[in-house]
């Protein structure tokens, strides 16, 4: 049985026996996982490669939906309901729930309309509220002195880390309640990295955070629960601060100490 | 040793290269020796004369100018829409077991030869013309559709290939903000495939405006500008290819071989700006 602390404060969402199954896999990726996630706070998700993290935070904003064939079992809580049922509108969901991925991924479009993109989707066209709110945007995604003398031109001139931050400040335009960040770091410099830590540890103010992540003195940093998975399971859940000094499962302590993954 | 073998292929490639800007080179020089006569009889007045009478010496490219360019922009048109139309259903809506049958279909159809088109509009496409819009059938009308049947495939299938490389994590990132997918399609596929799909449409056109066995027989070989869409037309290849064995005179020759050059041209000059886009693509990527 996994080892979960027990989350005091409020949940953004609540993970129920999970099962997820990917289309072409005979077995589920993910099996009878229980986890919750506290509402402002960072949780970090670590585990060996090929562990289901990925796929795990995938299922929050339903993305596996996009391919057909895949299949969920069990409950995600998300605002004290069930977000897998078939009922559920997706298209909200996802402006609720934001997402980052391993890669920049600026749309090959100008930087101020990368920014407005999502609320342009909403079909917000009034041009005052999309200036201001690009604007906010972009200086809460700390980008906006950088880009403010260029906001009409290609967002792929942009280096790497601050097509990251663009992508961070498209999806906090829609102001989202929880976000997604899947290895958000990996093809990213050093600088560049750090400056997104400091940028995440920011964003928790107003939304809740998820972050997958190979690097385990980043999940140190950033994080205040960190999750371990192994094998499609959670094997620990616990505050960050506890859990690399004294973990309570033996496979955590073996992962955290590099004996294996 | 090795370093020889080298040498030698290098060089023998290089001579291949340049023998292919030669014989470039040579055609145009060909062309151009055997339409200098026509040249210096009928000067600018060639390209804007509209009467073609060889008996009469009165050799007007301009019906077959405009045949040639109104044809192709007939085609376009027709085909474009369809084109895209196609694409978006084959790289982002049909269902997988759908996406190869289909895909594979649209490439066999781009490899069928086009004088088949040529015959099967003349037998098929003829009559309903003429049944629907009256005339003889044989018509501008005709040969647009005809082209646009035959660059159509082509036109989805490099349409489809380009819409393909949209990579999936910069779908993924527009559907996780909330878009559908026509969203997604309209806002990141095609912008991110644009170069491909434009380079696709110019070498399409290049391919109708230089068409020869799918319009000859549905076109009519009639030098004369009209508006009416259903009446007989000609352009440059299929004046080429219908008059060629008829040339008696030297200037009538030498005005077929003007044409010709001048349809050379045209091509070169679409070529080129799809080569231009075709470029600005793989920089981009
Ligand atoms: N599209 C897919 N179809 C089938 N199986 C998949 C698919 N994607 C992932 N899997 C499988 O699901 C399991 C979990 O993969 P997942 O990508 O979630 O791992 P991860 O923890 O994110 O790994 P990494 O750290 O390498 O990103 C793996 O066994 C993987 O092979
Ligand atoms: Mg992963």
């Amino acid at each position: 049985m996994a080892t979960i602390v027990d989350i005091t404060e409020e949940k953004a969402l609540e993970v129920k026996n999970f099962e997820f199954t990917y289309a072409s896999a005979d077995e589920p990726s993910i099996k009878k996982l229980n986890m919750p996630i506290a509402k402002n706070s960072i949780t970090a998700l670590i585990g060996p490669s090929g562990c289901g993290k990925t796929t795990l935070l995938r299922a929050f904003n339903r993305m596996h939906d996009l391919y057909p064939g895949n299949e969920y079992a069990g409950e995600i809580l998300f605002k004290n309901r069930n977000i897998l049922t078939s009922k559920e509108d997706l298209i909200n969901l996802r402006i609720q729930i934001g997402m980052i991925f391993q890669k920049p991924t600026a749309f090959p479009m100008s930087i101020f309309d990368n920014v407005a993109y999502g609320m342009k989707l909403q079909g917000i066209k009034n041009k005052t509220e999309l200036n201001d709110r690009v604007e906010k945007a972009l200086c809460d995604a700390a980008i906006w002195k950088e880009v403010k003398d260029r906001l009409k031109h290609d967002a792929n001139g942009l280096s790497g880390g601050q097509q990251q931050r663009l992508c961070i400040a498209r999806a906090i335009a829609v102001e989202p309640e929880v976000l997604l960040f899947d290895e958000p770091t990996s093809a990213l410099d050093p600088i560049s990295t750090s400056g997104i830590e400091e940028l995440v540890i920011e964003l928790k103010k107003k939304v809740s955070i998820i972050i997958v992540t190979h690097n385990m003195q980043q999940a140190a940093r950033v994080s205040d629960y960190t999750g371990f998975m192994y094998l499609g399971e959670l094997i620990e859940l616990g505050y960050t601060e506890e859990m690399f000094v004294t973990p309570k499962e033996k496979l955590t302590e073996e992962y955290i100490t590099g004996k294996f993954g | 040793m090795s370093l020889i073998i080298d040498k030698i292929f290098a060089h023998s490639t290089k001579l291949v290269a340049i023998s292919v800007l030669f014989l470039v080179a040579w055609i145009f020089t060909v062309l151009f020796q055997h339409s200098m006569e026509s040249m210096q009889a009928l000067g600018f007045d060639f390209v804007t004369e509209t009467k073609w009478a060889p008996n009469l010496e009165k050799f007007g490219a301009l019906p077959a100018i405009y045949g040639s360019i109104v044809s192709t922009f007939l085609a376009m048109i027709l085909a474009v829409p369809l084109a895209i139309g196609v694409a978006i259903f084959l790289s982002e809506l049909a269902p997988a077991k759908l996406k190869s049958p289909v895909g594979v279909s649209i490439e066999l159809l781009a490899a069928i030869p086009s004088v088949i088109y040529g015959m099967w509009g003349l037998f098929y496409f003829v009559p309903i013309i003429r049944d629907t819009f009256g005339g003889i059938g044989i018509s501008m009308l005709t040969a647009g559709i005809v082209l646009s049947i035959m660059i159509l495939p082509f036109m989805a299938a490099v349409t489809r290939d380009a819409m393909n490389t949209t990579p999936d994590i910069l779908k993924e990132s527009a559907y996780a903000l909330g878009g559908t997918k026509w969203d997604v399609i309209k806002d990141i596929v095609i912008p991110y495939a644009k170069a491909g799909i434009i380079g696709s449409f110019i070498l399409a056109l290049g391919r109708a405006i230089g068409e020869t066995m799918a319009v000859t027989f549905v076109m009519g070989n009639v030098h004369k500008i009209s508006l009416d869409l259903t009446a007989p037309a000609t352009s440059i290849p299929v004046t080429l290819a219908n008059e060629f064995t008829e040339a008696d005179t030297d200037l009538y020759y030498s005005s077929l071989f003007e044409l010709s050059l001048l349809l050379l041209v045209i091509s070169f000059t679409i070529i080129s700006i799809a080569k231009f886009y075709f470029l600005r693509r793989t920089r981009v990527a």
